[in-house]
Formats: structure tokens, sequence, C-alpha cells
């Protein structure tokens, strides 16, 4: 039997989290027969608000972003022109795609990915519903400043949700986020997760910091979380420490691997989160290299063939796959 | 249990010009390449081909003879039954013949390995009258008719040997001249039927609405233009399969590899060149042009157009340009590319253009000269 692949294709970090929110995982299971003790998901919600810097009142915690982006584009885009950028987080694509009044993806160009603010500012209608991943998924770009946030929230009857899921990969984290304006912004709403920098992929915690405007989306929404999950996420913001330092090694890593891939010949993006882009002369790149037993992102349903989008994975597992890679790379020339 | 009768043609002389630094093979070019020792490359991509078909028992082979397609498969012991003959040297028109004589035997599918120039043969023999699959062997493959790999392609064969739908794909007229020099110039050629692959690596994250049949993408745009459309604009119409789905969605027909002109809901012009174009120009002040862009290297605007020449792109105007397109045609591309001819217009065309991708979906994109 062939060994299993090696998973470098979902942005997933790649260890398990410390020992200390591995144990309140299992005390979560201990309690399987019930509901969540709403004390303890007050005390998740205080903790997110310390981590994240914004009032309690303001936030929505519920299972995975993705849905809670999901809820927002339910609410709002079925009256709205929906803009968002072009690659872009699929699942919230796909949404926007199959419910908004419209679309408009803005493409980023390579080499560079960049999204031009006043090409923003020109597809702006009103009324209009902007998602906006940033860092980016898949070209691991920062898409906005503070600049072209400003302008873009105070420019009408425009609602602006910032996907921050990969935010603590970014250098100068703390610049490139935009949580801290969602008190004085009604029409902000900013995502995260605690699936990437905390390692808590399979615990799926999601919270969503959002301005007044965004209330009517969530009403009814309770956000209960499994019971693991909830006691896993206490754990980990507890003590935070750990993730600081897991970001810092991996991005280490990356920057490691990003160097090795452009030695290869490769074209790497720079990126700020926990994953590269990478640009190569084979069109089915994704393809072979599944068939080498590695499997990474193959993003060719939103990029030209020959891009795929590769996880940070343990050393070993980006040296097996520097090898399967470069091989590829020689059969080809 | 034999279902499928399938045809086999390998260009054996396509792609032998990238190992010695030329590009194509085009004319001469084949003989030069010979001279610095080039080495074919049609061979490598025959067998991994043949070597990744899984559905083999359920095909009887047509193949042309010897180094065009026969001997691969007599060196992995399938049968087959040889079409055509074919001299010392080959040349296109064994490619055409072999091909039509395929299509009389009763070959449902035909595989060519080869280059731009073989899929321009394969379209002159057999046009849409049967699906093929491409496997690319040229130097540089532009024509989106094309599979991505050798490995690719088997799976396209075996995808039409199980039942898969086909999509209308295109072949693209490289100027190879240019192309040496580094400059990039095609037109629309004329289309091939190709079976419709549709898996990604990720299924549970491979979207139905991204990944949607290309010609029910082109029947949305078709509709959202129509819908859309003012009925007192004079409405040029570029070449193209997209272009072709507007006017029939408008009930008429459509010059593929021409201009036509639509206004009020009917046809005022076919196959119009410039001075056609600029006698409309006198009646109807009202003016747009559509266009998609050309697959590959997205030009909506190339150099030597024979109908959108810069007099006419400026009777137009920038702001009169829609640009329509599939999902998966504009996602395969960096950015849309202008080169008229007129560096100025060029200019002005550059910046950022909306696309229309689908029924009320746009995609804003850099236009690059």
């Amino acid at each position: 039997m062939l060994s299993p692949p090696i998973r470098l294709d979902m942005n997933e970090m790649p260890s398990l989290p410390p020992e200390h929110v591995i144990a309140g995982a299992r005390r979560g299971l201990s309690r399987l027969n019930r509901y969540v003790d709403p004390e303890d998901l007050a005390r998740l919600r205080a903790l997110l608000a310390d981590y994240a810097g914004v009032p309690e009142g303001q936030l929505v915690v519920g299972p995975g972003s993705d849905l809670l982006l999901r809820e927002i584009v339910h609410a709002f885009a079925r009256e709205r022109t929906t803009i968002t950028v072009s690659p872009t987080f699929l699942p919230t694509l796909e949404t926007v795609r199959a419910v908004a009044a419209r679309w408009i993806g803005l493409r980023l160009s390579p080499p560079t990915f960049t999204l031009e603010p006043g090409v923003l500012m020109d597809a702006l209608e009103e009324p209009c519903l902007v998602m906006i991943d940033s860092p980016n998924n898949p070209t691991g770009q920062v898409m906005l400043d503070r600049e072209t946030v400003r302008t873009v929230v105070e420019s009408g009857e425009t609602l602006l949700v910032i996907d921050e899921a990969y935010h603590e990969f970014a250098e100068e984290s703390s610049n490139s986020s935009f949580v801290d304006r969602v008190e004085e912004y009604a029409n902000l709403a900013v995502t995260r997760t605690l699936d990437k920098a905390f390692s808590l992929a399979g615990a799926r915690v999601g919270y969503a910091a959002i301005g007044e405007d965004f209330r009517d989306a969530f009403v009814g929404f309770y956000g209960f979380l499994p019971q693991p999950s909830l006691y896993a996420a206490i754990e980990a913001l507890e003590n935070p420490g750990y993730a600081r330092e897991r970001v810092r090694q991996l991005v280490e890593e990356r920057e490691w691997l990003r160097e090795a891939l452009e030695d290869a010949g490769a074209r790497v993006i720079p990126s700020h989160t926990n994953f590269l882009l990478v640009r190569t002369g084979v069109p089915d790149i994704g393809r072979r290299l599944r068939d080498a037993g590695v499997l990474v992102s193959d993003v060719s349903n939103q990029l030209p063939d020959g891009f795929i989008r590769v996880s940070i994975g343990t050393h070993e597992e980006n040296d097996a796959f520097l090898v399967a890679f470069r091989g590829i790379i020689g059969e080809d020339v | 249990m034999k279902e499928k009768t399938v045809g086999l043609i390998v260009n054996p002389v396509a792609g032998m010009g990238g190992s010695v630094g030329l590009k194509g093979t085009d004319g001469e070019m084949h003989e030069k390449a010979l001279e610095l020792g080039a080495e074919p490359v049609t061979p490598g991509r025959t067998r991994e081909m043949l070597a990744h078909l899984e559905r083999v028992d359920e095909i009887a082979f047509l193949a042309a003879p010897g180094r065009m397609g026969a001997r691969y498969l007599e060196e992995m012991g399938i049968p087959a039954t040889v079409i055509g003959e074919i001299g010392k040297e080959t040349s296109p028109q064994d490619t055409k013949q072999i091909a039509e004589a395929m299509v009389d035997r009763g070959a449902k599918l035909l595989i060519f390995v080869g280059g731009d120039g073989t899929a321009r043969d394969i379209t002159d023999a057999v046009g849409t009258s049967v699906p093929v699959v491409g496997v690319p062997a040229g130097v540089k493959v532009f024509s989106a008719a094309f599979a991505l790999s050798a490995r690719a392609a088997a799976e396209m064969v075996d995808a039409f040997v199980a039942g898969t739908s086909v999509t209308e794909e295109e072949v693209l007229d490289i100027d190879e001249e240019a192309f040496r020099d580094d400059r990039l110039a095609s037109r629309l050629y004329g289309t091939l039927l190709v079976p419709e692959v549709r898996t990604s690596l990720q299924p549970a994250k491979a979207a139905s609405n991204v990944s949607a049949p290309a010609e029910e993408v082109k029947r949305d745009i078709a509709r959202f233009f129509v819908e859309t459309m003012d009925p007192d604009t004079l409405i040029l119409l570029g070449p193209g399969t997209t272009l072709r789905a507007i006017t029939d969605e408008l009930g008429l027909s459509k010059t593929l590899l021409g201009v036509d002109a639509v206004h009020g809901g009917a046809l005022v012009g076919e196959d119009l060149n410039e001075a056609g174009i600029l006698e409309l120009f006198e009646e109807y002040d009202e003016r747009k042009i559509v266009v998609t862009p050309i697959g590959g290297n997205g030009f909506i605007f190339g150099r030597g157009s024979k109908q959108f020449t810069p007099t006419v792109i400026r009777g137009v105007g920038r702001e009169n340009v829609t640009v329509v397109g599939t999902q998966r045609k504009v996602r395969a591309l960096d950015c849309l590319r202008v080169d008229t001819g007129d560096a100025a217009l060029d200019e002005t065309l550059s910046g950022y253009m909306k696309v229309i991708v689908g029924y009320r979906e746009w995609m804003m994109m850099e236009v690059r000269c």
C-alpha cells in the first residue's frame, strides 16, 4: 500500500497545539451530552475580545469564520452588488456568486497581485457589499491599507467585510489588521479564526468583530461551539504565547522554502501567510505532485495553469515536497 | 468489449524546435531544427498518453502509419487498424488526409499529438464533425483545444469513452515569425470539439458555478448581454464562440472568424472588413464593439486585424468597448492585452476594463500594451 500523501493543500499548521489545549478539548469530551455552558461561552468571548482588542458587545463567535462570512453574504448580498477580489477564498466566492444580485471580481494580476485602491473605488456601486480577504488567499498578499479602508467605509452605503484569517502571519500584523476600526465604523466587519495561527483547524472556532450595520446578519445566530472546541479555544487564548512562537517558526520555514523554490527555478510570490503561491511552467504541476505523493492546492480554477498554492508543513514535509518539485521541474525541461 | 472507434495521429516533427532554441517548426524551420540536432518530442508524449489510458480495452484504434501513430500502439501491444500511407517525409497533407479517412472509417474521436500547426490541420480536415483530444507536443502550445499535458489528454480520452459532454475550444493561428521575434501575434483560426473533463485535485472545493459547463456559461453571458442591450446602438460583434452565443440568443447567424453587425435585433452586416464597418458608421451614431480575448495571451485587439483597425476603434471609443469571456478563459490570462499598431490608441485602451463573465457577473481586468 502507498504511504499516505503529504498534505500541503489546506493551509493547516503542521503540528498539534500544545498539551494544555488538547487537555481542554478532552475536558469538553467529558461533557458531550450537554450543550455548552453559557458562562463558558461568555468566558471565550471575553478572551477573544481581549485578544483582538474589541468590545465584547461587537463580537460574534461561531463554528468557523467561513460560516460567519456566509451569514453576511446571505443577509446582504441579495440586494447589493458584491465586490470581491479575484482570486479569493473559494467558499466565500462560491456563496457570493450563488447569492449576490450582481458580482464584480477585481482581478489581481501577476506578478505582484496587488489591489489598486483606484480600481476598488471605481468599482463601488450603491449599495454594495465589499468582501476582501487580507492577506489574500491564494496570493498571500496584504490587500488593504488604512487609507483605502477609510475611503471605502466613508463612501456612501458600502458595507466592507475584511477576512483576516491569516493576519497573524503578516509582517507588522498589527498594522495590517483593521479590527480596531470596527468601533468607529458601523459598516465595517472583520472576521478571524483560530484555525491557523492557533493550530486549531480541527476545532473550527471563528469570530467576527462587527459594526452596528451588520447586526441584522446575526439575529438569532447563537453560534454554539462543540464542547471540545470551546474548551480548547479557552485554553489556547489563556496562554496564547505558543501561537506567536509557532507563527515565528513557520515564517522562518516559509522563507527557507521560498528561497529553495526560487533556486529550483520557480517564481514564488512573497507571502504574508502560512502558504506560498508558486508559479511554474508546468501546466499540470498539481496533478504531478499528487502522483508523487504530495497534495498541494491546484488553484487553476482561479489562476492560469502552472500555479500552485503550497502550505508550509514540517521541515521534513517541506523537504519531501521540494524533492518531488525539483524532480518534476527537471523532467519537464 | 470494443465500443468506441478512436483515431491516433502523431505529427512526428512537432515540437522539435524547442531543444535547439527555435520557436515552432512550421515551413523550413523543420529542416533547420534537424540541422541543429533537434530531438523528436512527440514519441515521448505519445507513449506517456497511451500509458495513462485506463479504458484502452474499450477502444478500437485506427492509427496513422508508422511514426505517425501505429508504431506506438504496436510497441504497447495495442491492436490497431492502420489508415493511409506515408512517405519518408511527412507533411500537413498527410495529417489532413488521414484525419478525413479516419472519420470516414467511423472514428468517433481523434487523438492528435502536435502543436498549434497540427491543430490547424485537424481543424481544416474535420472541423467540428467529431471531437478531438490534442496532446501538446509543440514548442509552445497556445490553442485552448489542447489538453494540459499528455496525462490530462489520457484522462480526456477516458472521459470520452465513458461518455462525457463536449465543448467547443479555440484553435489559434499563431504567427511563428512574430513569435520568433518575441512578439505574440495570434488570431482565431477555428474551433474543435473537445471532451469536457471537470475534475479537480479537491473535488469538494470545485464549485459548481465556477466549473459550470463552458457552453452554459457562454449562454449566460449572451443572455445577460442581450437583456441589457440598447436596441438603438450599432453592435459590432468580433470573432469567437462567445460572440456567437450572443447571435444565437438573438436568433441570428454569426461569422465565427469575422465581424458581424447587429442593430435593433437584426443583422445589418456580415463578415465585415474595415471599409464595411466605416460605411455603417455613416448610418449609425451610437456604436459598440463587443470582443472576447484570444485565449492564452489575452489580446482583445491585435495587430493586423482587418476589421477592428485603429480608425474603427477610435470611431467607437474606449467606453463603448465591451469585453466578454467565460470565467474559465479569463482566469487563464495574466491580463488583457492590446496591440493595435497605434501606440497612442494602445495607451488609451490601457488601464482596467470590466469583462462580462456571467449573468450579472463581471471581472475588472487590467489591460496592458
